[in-house]
């Protein structure tokens, strides 16, 4: 299958213990006021013109979008399969779960998280790192009353529009419709 | 209520007594067809031992059913008979209870009632001729201290022969002290064994399977090494680079050295771990015997199960969940399958029916065959109950093939039985089986002839082994086929090549064998014609044989297969995926997939089809996603150059293609098409991750008809402006 090498071996290793380093980075959830209102930690990300957001524990590793094997007949949200830590996950195109939106750059880096299928991790491209934001506790409530779609539109203090990711529910929703 | 200490022991007492039981299982079985006496001693010792053990651990309720189980058995020690069906009857029921009994202390869950066996026990004392019961309760006294109570020193001092020995077990010479000459390599490998968790065991393995893969890249190094060397040659020079080859092929010698020691270490180890890990598949096939026994007497049939292969030691965890399936599989065939004796005997057939469990590894793959010599599947029946149940349509099950039909029973809620019977009826058996099967990524197959019996083939993969694979290319793609698969490549000559209006075929060794592409098969690309000296290969599955065109054979590597993630498991292309030298995977194609395959050309080739260049993964799957959702078959190519060549043998309604591409950009392809007479009139969609006017004005001036930043290629806009450009061109022409 083909391996498409996006940059040479050294840069690809400094890209990959910097992914490392800001994964990390992410999975600390920063302290500063966190007492002071319920929230949620989420990672932040674009796709096309629209931001959106999964919550951080989700969240396992970004690593760079290489050695991914595709694979011939599978559903079209699928990218691949590649090598996570002597595991075989799907790599997806988040885009295409989302229903085919348009993007901005070809995704590079690729999000392993946890959806809550029982410890497994799946991959989904980006366009970018993420970066962690807070989202108040009562404003995801608020938005989960109005819709129990796997996205909702969160609407962020100065009227920003956040469109939060339920992994499972959107990864069961695609499930169902392939099966369908 | 059980002290610390003791309880700390009961899980082990557990496993141990289950192995006991399921020991004195066989015994009670063979024992029940003709005496033999080594079995009875054996029967003895274990009932001792459960006993004993159980007394031990201040369990006396279980202890004294031993001892009342033993009461029914011990008299007929001596006697040349073989063991009366009601007293094996009663013993395996007992047994049952007992080990269930003690479970449920483990588990500290309900416990499941004694006293029914004590009653059914009680019956057949008269039988055997043994002593009434005492009145006052148990054999082993409450007061009694574990010491005392453990170490029964022989059957004949067992103290129901002591109260009143009757004839048989009196006439019996002491055996030698059982428990004793048992405790001791049990108590050593009690003190040599240590308790480790299984999640533990599991990141070894997966550090031998990391180490296994370092072998195969010290393996690519040392022909990397090679290419240096042919390289340093080619260059001339000879004298002044004489030092410097010489130190390489030193290097290169130590690194084959270091690469077959790497090999020994992780062979070594795998058989290590497996010793820890595994357990022989006979554990759970034995106590099959039980099953088949228990299933004639209810039905009033006759059957023998024969094991080949029980000693193939498979992962536990997979042995425990492969124990519910094949208990459906053989109940189902002693009751659906294998005929009445006076059936079998009108038809020609032995009286007692022969039911087969054939187990096989082939690398890291296993293979379990359950097989009857029974009437066959009931097409006429499974077909009826089909229709009444709607499960399918009675049209599609009028025209079903006989194997189409067999896979019906594989659906939930299927059965064939009109009643529901203490052995099956309910409908819950074989979609069990699969889902099971499926849950271990494995696969069942079935295969049956009227009159002639059924033959169930489920393969799984084990987690340690490798399995030989070739290694193919298509296009850009490289595959794997199983080796065992593989009877024969050969080169490809247009005089051995047949092709109709419907189908091409192979003229080999003096037989046609339908010919297909592999790239086209996995729809990597239309299906093609193959070239003069292009590698074909001879695949043989499920007494099929097939020819496959590849464009390049690579090679054959011993590869450990692994299943594929859940969201791609069920794909049936695919038997799963292995790793590379670097890292990379490299997926296995399944051989009766390939050989089973209905050929669709026309269908295909009815669609419209796109080309999507692009040198992004994820770019080419969003664009698969809007054009197959808008009615397009879709190939992909990843460069410039790739697409040319799938131009050359196919042709595309459309071409979708990225700017921003190495080697060869989207203007430069765009260029290239236009100047080749053949296919310049393809339309051309240029694809840029940036909106710029000076892009849509080169593209234009390269020959694309349309251009699309990516932002703007949500799904129904890309599928308009592709359609809009195919329906202009196809208006001009």
């Amino acid at each position: 299958m083909k391996i498409t090498a996006r940059t040479r071996e050294t840069s690809s290793e400094q890209a990959r213990v910097l992914l490392e380093r800001r994964a990390e980075r992410l999975r600390e959830k920063p302290r500063d006021g966190a007492d002071e209102e319920a929230v949620l930690w989420a990672a932040e990300f674009p796709v096309g013109e629209d931001s959106y957001a999964l919550p951080l524990d989700a969240l396992r590793a970004a690593v760079p979008l290489r050695m991914v094997t595709s694979v011939p007949l599978s559903p079209p949200h699928v990218i691949g399969i590649l090598r996570f830590q002597g595991q075989i996950l799907t790599a997806m195109s988040l885009s295409s779960l989302l229903g085919g939106r348009g993007w901005r750059e070809d995704p590079a880096v690729l999000l392993v998280v946890d959806p809550g299928l029982g410890g497994r991790l799946v991959a989904l491209d980006c366009e970018r790192i993420p970066k962690p934001v807070s989202i108040p506790l009562a404003l995801v409530e608020q938005a989960r009353s109005r819709s129990s779609e796997a996205v909702i539109e969160v609407t962020l203090p100065g009227l920003k529009q956040l469109n939060l990711i339920d992994l499972k529910r959107l990864l069961d929703r695609r499930v169902q419709e392939t099966r369908g | 209520m059980m002290d610390d200490f003791l309880a700390q022991l009961l899980p082990g007492f557990v496993d141990e007594s289950a192995e006991i039981v399921e020991r004195l299982t066989q015994h009670l079985i063979e024992l029940e067809k003709a005496h033999d006496k080594t079995r009875f001693d054996d029967l003895a010792r274990g009932l001792h031992t459960l006993k004993g053990s159980s007394a031990t651990l201040g369990l006396e309720e279980l202890s004294d059913l031993a001892h009342k189980m033993e009461d029914v058995v011990l008299p007929l020690r001596g006697k040349d008979i073989a063991l009366p069906g009601a007293v094996a009857d009663a013993v395996l029921a007992t047994l049952d209870v007992w080990l269930a009994n003690l479970r449920a202390t483990n588990n500290k869950t309900e416990l499941p009632a004694l006293a029914p066996s004590v009653q059914l026990l009680e019956s057949l004392r008269a039988l055997v001729g043994a002593p009434p019961p005492k009145k006052n309760g148990s054999h082993v006294g409450a007061a009694q201290t574990p010491a005392q109570a453990a170490p029964a020193p022989a059957p004949a001092a067992h103290p129901a022969a002591k109260e009143a020995p009757p004839p048989p077990v009196a006439a019996t010479p002491a055996a030698p002290a059982p428990e004793a000459e048992e405790a001791e390599p049990a108590q050593a490998e009690e003190a040599g064994s240590w308790r480790v968790r299984t999640r533990d065991v599991v990141a070894l393995l997966h550090e031998v399977e990391r180490l296994r893969e370092v072998r195969l890249r010290v393996d690519e190094r040392r022909r990397e090494l090679d290419r240096t060397l042919a390289a340093l040659t080619r260059l001339g020079m000879l004298a002044q680079t004489a030092e410097v080859r010489g130190q390489l092929a030193g290097v290169q010698r130590a690194l084959a050295s270091d690469g077959e020691e790497a090999a020994d270490i992780v062979a070594s180890m795998e058989e290590g771990l497996k010793a820890i890990t595994t357990l022989p598949m006979r554990t759970i096939l034995e106590p099959l015997r039980r099953t088949v026994r228990d299933v004639c007497k209810t039905t009033g049939k006759l059957a023998r199960l024969s094991v080949v292969g029980g000693e193939v030691s498979l992962d536990r965890r997979i042995l425990e969940s492969l124990r519910g399936p094949l208990v459906h599989l053989v109940r189902n065939a002693v009751d659906h399958g294998i005929e009445s004796p006076e059936v079998r005997e009108g038809r020609g057939k032995h009286r007692e029916g022969a039911l087969v469990i054939r187990v096989e590894q082939q690398g890291n793959m296993l293979f379990i065959e359950v097989s009857d010599d029974g009437g066959g599947l009931d097409n006429a029946r499974i077909k009826q109950v089909a229709i009444e149940r709607n499960i399918v349509p009675t049209a599609e099950a009028e025209a079903m093939l006989p194997a189409q039909l067999h896979q019906l029973i594989f659906r939930n809620g299927f059965s064939t039985r009109g009643t529901v019977t203490e052995v099956s009826g309910r409908g819950v058996g074989m979609d069990v089986v699969r889902n099971e099967v499926q849950a271990l990524q494995g696969h069942v197959e079935v295969q049956s002839t009227p009159g002639q019996g059924s033959r169930f083939l489920l393969s799984l993969p084990a987690d340690l082994g490798s399995s030989p694979v070739l290694v193919v290319r298509c296009g850009e793609h490289q595959l794997g086929l199983p080796m065992s698969a593989i009877e024969t490549s050969l080169l490809a000559r247009f005089d051995e090549v047949k092709t109709s209006r419907e189908r091409i075929q192979l003229v080999h060794r003096e037989e046609l064998l339908p010919l297909a592409d592999l790239g086209a098969l996995v729809g990597l690309r239309q299906a093609e014609q193959p070239q003069e000296g292009q590698p074909l290969l001879v695949l043989q599955s499920q007494g099929k044989r097939v020819a496959l065109a590849v464009d390049e054979v690579i090679g054959d590597l011993e590869l450990a297969i692994r299943p594929l993630p859940p969201e791609v498991r069920e794909l049936p292309a695919y038997q799963g995926a292995a790793t590379l030298a670097r890292g990379e995977l490299l997926l296995i194609v399944r051989p009766d997939w390939i050989a089973g395959l209905e050929r669709k050309a026309s269908a295909i080739a009815s669609s419209r089809r796109a080309l999507v260049v692009d040198d992004s993964l994820t770019a080419r799957a969003l664009h698969r996603t809007a054009l197959e959702a808008g009615g397009y078959v879709v190939h992909t190519a990843s460069n410039g150059r790739q697409a040319l060549e799938q131009l050359r043998h196919a042709s595309y309604d459309v071409l979708v293609v990225d700017i921003g591409m190495e080697e060869m950009d989207g203007f430069e392809l765009t260029r290239a098409i236009r100047k080749k007479p053949e296919i310049a009139q393809v339309p051309v969609v240029l694809v840029s991750a940036h909106d710029s006017a000076a892009d849509r004005q080169r593209g234009s001036e390269a020959g694309a008809d349309a251009f699309l930043s990516k932002k703007e290629c949500v799904s129904g806009r890309l599928v308009a402006e592709v359609s809009a450009v195919v329906a202009r061109k196809q208006g001009a022409a």
